[in-house]
């Protein structure tokens, strides 16, 4: 057993639980490590090594992205009636209401793209759309643990932790998951949303608050203790090893001891490349201008994803980044039930400019081709209005989008109706596009699993399918 | 044996009948094949019962037949049979569950196919493991088995006997006991979750009556830290938590009186059959008993859909599936605490695996089908709650009374009311967008708001026909007067538990009697079937199924009959259980490895005699945890040594036969805890509303903030089973330490080792500061250098330093001070782990 899947194992990835007797006998043997000749897949060959998602919290409106209606532009002001009763989160159905921005076709696919995105708009050529997603709640709480875990409940583990748990980590300095959260606070559900659940903490989402002073939890002593200097700390944790050593003298053949002393190394190494990894000034002033990371609009969520691209780079599994917060007023997310055209408007701009920079910048670096980007809300939004100038909850329709490795870039799959109210054909839930990317890391969706409390759980329930007309 | 076993009893000449090309033996192989992969992977879904698609493989007719798509089968043409296309494939459609079907599996269906699928008349499939199968262990009758008659000096209790025989059994031999030292640690850890001070480890070690570790186990036991230890491992098992979770995380102030109850009943060793019983119905059970309605706080335990019950309308898709999943978080935890069975997997099909049929679930919905997760009022004054009683009683009736009326009055509008509404619906928008500072503003749209709504309601109000309005106003009056009444008694107190009475809050109303249960296909709200009875599974032998209730609108009779099932002496599973609970907790493994699911996907018991004797014992000796707990902890298989020893290590490295104690990691509370008291800053404080230590702002989205919490501030040094438990926004010191998440059913924790662990065991705010106080402590407690690092193994590791660690350290402190040599003795693997 080499050294990262020694560590690994007690960090409790895969591959190390394999191991355990007790599961042995429970017949999960069968399931296997990440294999070099699959390209580092776990089933089959890997298209793609890494992820990064981008998860606009809130709920971020299909007719005013990406999923192009001339209905709605055609009929603005009147009657809202698909032919059926309209079920609401919060109002009655107002009036079909056009999108306060203009569309344009884009690339050589010639994709419809609001006025709101220009920049994503530019890489449509790349992006491989599905209008056709449906929630299986309407509630934010709810729907983004779907987003996220497969399950409508708190407590199962997220996409990112399972892909942690299946493929281990691609480096010994950083840990296999990370998350960026919004820099105004948390979109519903909390570090909740990146839970490892029933899985091993290690595979928890680290959070990264770039913004803040202390960017990781603990990763240098607090600034008020006076007693821990450079020099203190070199020492002391030579003595702690050496302290650690003499005990496990004694103990030999409990492999945890043994594991928790490599856990200060590795704690050691985090401590150096965290910093370095976070360190965008480096970046070259075109980098930081494709990013937007000096303008005040772009700034946050452009430098999250700059760090995310430097995360990436650095072996890191899966990043995710958000774009939003919580539901509170003023709105600081997408959940614009009061006014599409201005928090919309403040959200898509924020978003627009950072996102379209990662693909590029993944393009230019030969990265895009192994790391999957997948651009994800929790439901949409409805093409009538509420009040007279916002929209309610949308779960029927929404869209998501996936770009780089293994994807087939100007696809698109799935429609909304004439509407965007709910799918014309072919309803993709989160389940299909979860195993659509565990597909693509070289993962059988069906046979990543983990037993708790008497069920094999899987990222995607009892469902899924991989959608094969995404895929190059 | 399966009574209409297909492959054994009438397989034979039928087979031979209908392939005259294949010898009887071969086919019989092949048939027997399809037989166990119908059984396995299809059954559960297409029977009888549940004819998923309206297909059934239950019987050859329902076979033929097919469902909604046509026939399954064409014989002798495996290519246009239905059920080849869904099983084989490169994405095979079926079975839905677990693993698709092997090629071997896929070849043997479609070969029998191609043999004409032979399916002799009158001969059904039975799915797998339901209540035809062979009785599975834990649901056999308790019986007490003799302990093994073996000699052996090592022997200490009855217990000893199983361990040691089966160690022979196995070609190992038990440890010697530990030293005195490893012991007074071990036990003071396992029953207190704190180390034991260095005068206590001096006077056991030197105390040579024959009775010194019996005094020692009692003096533990009669201590209120034991509750506190073991309260909050039972808190782990009921994922208790503080504040709702999912969005708008709203806290639950009033959660603490369950936690506290938790712990006074471990310390008051309450009978077992009596803490069940308080939980699930001690509002029904015992009236006049405070814990009564405290207990039923573990219904309410688990997360709640703040925005699905508060804020989605009645009638509404997601308002069904919000109590639908809400009851199902109910029976979940309630099945797999109390009889460690996974009966919520069978919420959309019948168990896969145990003979829990989707009936028996949703029986079970029927049980909690009245209640709700809310504040609820009691009285600490037995006289004041016989007092409260009949007025709430009558209160209740009013109310149910009201309830239609209201509903007609809330559905009464016109245009002007609609004018209204919308004028509120803007300023609710303006209200919600102010900006901190805007005071006059927010007080004058206040003043606005509450004139509007007056309006509105005087105007609905007279919009009312005359004979509603005077049924509203005259439930109203004697409303007011009963309020008048309960009004003039003292202030009762609150917990957050099960209820079927509350005050409305927007959306969320109480169920006034309890709301129809169906049994839904696939479960499926939009798929309702016939109405559920209440009840519980039916594996149980010599016990009913489906309660006999004699009032159905007395939802506390529901639950009462649950709970005295529950209980019932003859109910194998329980007592397994919880015994098997308490072992697990002093081992770090259960005889059974999953303690919450003794179901066919769970573990066998390595020790089953064991098991049951320790089941009978404790049961007949009147339910004492305590009893137990002394049992087990004076065993000799407990007293051992954890040192490895090679010759043993080669036959069972993971020491599943106990042939020594295991070492253990400490969990999140204990390292926090032990770091306190050796510290010297423990708070011995118990009970009461629980500590906040981190920022709080109760906002729309309420926010959590760990980071801004005074780690010096009193709420830090309080026990961490007074923390208040945040679902949504964990307490990342705690997270690293394998501290769980309270919206998941916890049984047993992980224990991993990682690098953010081990910088925040080194870097955490807590943890430095207490490092200083750690040092200042020692500091006052000897004159030189090596006298105070002998000070600090001493608390902290129970142990004199030797000379070269009293070297090492003495020689780091003169030159980076003594806090820092503290640190690293709180980041050594000896204060982590215990011998």
């Amino acid at each position: 057993m080499d050294r990262r899947r020694f560590l690994w194992h007690w960090g409790g990835g895969l591959g190390g639980v394999a191991l355990a007797h007790l599961l042995g006998e429970a017949g999960l043997l069968a399931q296997t490590s990440p294999r070099p000749e699959f390209n580092g897949g776990l089933h089959h060959p890997a298209r793609a090594k890494r992820v990064i998602q981008l998860f606009m919290s809130g709920a971020a409106s299909q007719c005013d992205t990406f999923d192009y209606k001339p209905r709605l532009i055609r009929t603005s002001g009147e009657k809202f009636d698909p032919g059926e009763k309209v079920e609401l989160f919060q109002s009655s159905p107002g009036a079909v209401m056009k999108s306060p921005w203009d569309w344009k076709q884009y690339g050589h696919c010639g994709k419809w793209v609001s006025g709101l995105l220009p920049h994503i708009g530019s890489c449509v050529d790349d992006i491989a759309f599905i209008h056709s997603m449906v929630s299986k709640s309407n509630v934010h709480g709810p729907a983004t643990f779907m987003q996220n875990t497969g399950f409508v409940l708190p407590g199962f583990p997220s996409m990112g932790a399972w892909l942690s748990y299946g493929l281990g980590s691609m480096n010994d300095n950083l840990p296999a998951f990370v998350v960026l959260p919004d820099s105004r606070g948390f979109a519903p559900n909390g570090p909740g949303n990146w839970s490892s659940g029933f899985l091993p903490a290690s595979n928890q989402g680290t959070m990264i608050r770039a913004s803040s002073p202390n960017p990781i939890f603990d990763l240098h002593p607090p600034k008020s203790a006076a007693f821990i200097s450079p020099g203190s700390e070199k020492a002391g944790l030579t003595l702690l090893n050496k302290l650690n050593h003499s005990h496990m003298a004694e103990r030999q053949g409990d492999s945890r001891l043994e594991a928790r002393i490599a856990s200060y190394e590795m704690a050691a190494r985090l401590q150096v490349s965290a910093p370095e990894v976070l360190d965008i000034a480096r970046e070259s002033a075109a980098t930081r201008n494709l990013y937007g990371v000096d303008e005040a609009i772009t700034a946050d969520f452009g430098r999250n994803c700059l760090i995310a691209r430097r995360l990436l780079e650095r072996g890191v599994r899966f990043v995710q980044v958000w774009s939003g917060a919580d539901n509170g007023f003023p709105r600081r997310n997408w959940d614009s039930h009061e006014d599409i055209a201005k928090d919309h408007g403040d959200m898509g701009s924020s978003m627009d400019r950072p996102a379209a920079a990662l693909i590029k910048d993944l393009k230019a670096r030969g990265m895009l081709q192994d790391t999957i980007v997948y651009w994800t809300t929790e439901f949409g939004r409805m093409p009538c209005s509420q009040g007279s100038k916002g929209r309610d909850h949308n779960p029927f329709t929404f869209t998501t989008w996936l770009a780089g490795g293994g994807i087939r870039g100007g696809a698109t799959y799935g429609e909304s109706d004439e509407w965007s109210y709910k799918p014309a054909d072919k309803a993709v839930y989160c389940y299909d596009v979860h195993a659509t990317v565990l597909h693509l890391v070289g993962i059988d969706h069906r046979r990543l699993m983990f037993r708790n409390n008497g069920i094999d759980r899987r990222l995607t329930d009892v469902h899924g399918e991989v959608i094969r007309e995404l895929l190059a | 044996m399966h009574e209409q076993s297909w492959a054994c009893i009438q397989f034979g000449n039928a087979v031979v009948a209908a392939t005259l090309w294949a010898t009887a033996a071969a086919a019989a192989d092949a048939t027997a094949s399809v037989k166990k992969v119908l059984e396995q992977s299809c059954l559960g879904c297409h029977n009888s019962t549940i004819k998923t698609s309206g297909l059934s493989l239950a019987t050859v007719s329902e076979a033929r037949k097919g469902g909604r798509r046509g026939a399954a089968l064409v014989p002798g043409n495996p290519e246009e049979s239905l059920l080849m296309r869904m099983i084989s494939g490169e994405k095979p459609k079926m079975p839905p569950y677990g693993a698709p079907l092997t090629p071997e599996e896929v070849a043997q269906v479609r070969a029998w196919i191609f043999q004409g699928a032979p399916w002799p008349d009158g001969l059904n499939v039975n799915p797998r493991n339901t209540t035809s199968a062979p009785e599975w262990w834990s649901l056999k009758p308790l019986s007490p088995p003799q302990p093994p008659a073996v000699e052996s000096e090592w022997i200490r209790t009855p217990v000893d006997g199983f361990i040691v025989s089966k160690l022979k059994e196995k070609g190992l031999t038990p440890s010697p006991e530990a030293d005195r030292r490893a012991l007074i640690r071990r036990l003071t850890y396992d029953l207190h979750g704190l180390p034991p001070a260095p005068e206590d480890i001096d006077a056991f070690a030197a105390d040579r009556s024959p009775d010194a570790y019996q005094k020692l186990v009692d003096g533990l036991l009669a201590s209120p830290r034991y509750g506190e230890r073991w309260g909050r491992h039972w808190l782990d098992v009921v994922h208790y938590g503080e504040s709702h979770g999912y969005d708008k995380d709203k806290q639950r102030p009033h959660a603490w009186p369950y936690r506290d109850f938790v712990i006074r009943s471990f310390n008051d060793d309450m009978p077992y059959s009596r803490f069940v019983k308080e939980q699930l119905a001690g509002d029904v059970l015992y009236r006049d008993d405070p814990d009564g309605v405290i207990g039923t706080g573990f219904i309410a335990a688990g997360p709640w859909d703040y925005v699905g019950h508060v804020e989605l309308r009645e009638g509404t898709m997601d308002k069904k599936i919000t109590r639908l999943l809400d009851r199902d978080d109910m029976v979940a935890t309630t099945m797999s605490t109390f009889v460690s069975l996974t009966a919520h997997c069978a919420r959309c099909h019948d168990h896969k695996f145990d003979p829990i049929s989707q009936e028996d679930y949703y029986s079970l919905q029927a049980v909690f089908s009245g209640v709700d997760r809310a504040d609820r009022p009691f009285d600490l004054n037995p006289k004041v709650a016989a007092q409260r009683r009949p007025l709430l009683d009558q209160r209740r009736a009013i109310q149910r009374g009201l309830q239609p009326l209201l509903e007609i009055e809330a559905q009464t509008t016109s245009p002007e009311v609609q004018k209204i509404d919308g004028d509120l619906r803007a300023l609710g928008l303006e209200r919600a967008n102010l900006q901190a500072g805007e005071s006059e503003r927010r007080k004058d749209i206040q003043s606005r708001f509450d004139r509007l709504t007056q309006e509105r309601k005087d105007l609905v109000h007279s919009l009312l026909d005359s004979e509603t309005r005077a049924a509203i106003d005259g439930a109203m009056q004697k409303l007011a007067a009963v309020d008048r009444q309960i009004g003039a008694l003292p202030k009762p107190e609150l917990v957050y538990a099960a209820t079927s009475f509350f005050d409305r809050q927007a959306n969320f109303t109480p169920a006034w009697q309890p709301r129809v249960v169906q049994v839904l296909n696939r479960g499926n709200v939009e798929a309702p079937g016939k109405p559920a009875q209440p009840g519980t599974v039916s594996g149980v032998r010599g016990l009913p199924s489906r309660f006999e209730i004699s009032d159905p609108n007395d939802e506390g009779a529901r639950r009462a009959a649950l709970a005295e099932w529950i209980t019932d002496p003859r109910n194998p599973l329980t007592w397994r259980s919880i015994v098997n609970r308490v072992w697990e907790y002093h081992f770090g493994a259960g005889i059974v490895d999953t303690p919450s699911d003794f179901g066919r996907m769970g573990s066998k018991p390595t020790h089953p005699e064991l098991l049951d004797w320790l089941a009978v014992w404790f049961r007949d000796n009147g339910g004492s945890l305590k009893k137990l707990h002394r049992l087990i902890v004076t065993s000799a298989v407990y007293r051992q040594s954890s040192r490895p020893r090679p010759e043993c290590m080669r036959i069972d490295a993971d020491n599943r036969y106990l042939w020594r104690m295991n070492a253990r990691r400490l969990e999140a509370e204990a390292v926090r805890d032990a770091t306190l008291q050796i510290s010297g800053k423990l708070d011995l404080t118990m009970g009461g509303p629980s500590v906040q230590q981190f920022y709080f702002k109760d906002d729309h989205s309420p926010v959590y903030d760990y980071t801004r919490f005074d780690v010096d501030s009193p709420a830090s040094f309080r026990r961490s089973v007074y923390r208040f438990i945040v679902r949504s926004v964990p307490d990342p010191f705690m997270d690293s330490l394998d501290c769980p998440d309270a919206s998941l059913l916890t049984p047993k924790r992980n224990v991993t080792l990682t690098a953010i662990q081990a910088l925040a065991m080194l870097n955490n705010p807590f943890m430095v500061k207490q490092a200083e106080y750690f040092a200042d402590r020692v500091q006052n407690l000897a004159l030189s250098l090596p006298e105070r690092i002998a000070a600090a193994y001493r608390l902290a590791l129970g142990r004199a330093p030797r000379p070269d660690e009293t070297e090492a350290l003495a020689a780091y402190a003169a030159q980076y001070g003594l806090a820092n040599a503290c640190r690293l003795i709180l980041n050594s693997n000896e204060f982590l782990f215990i011998d």
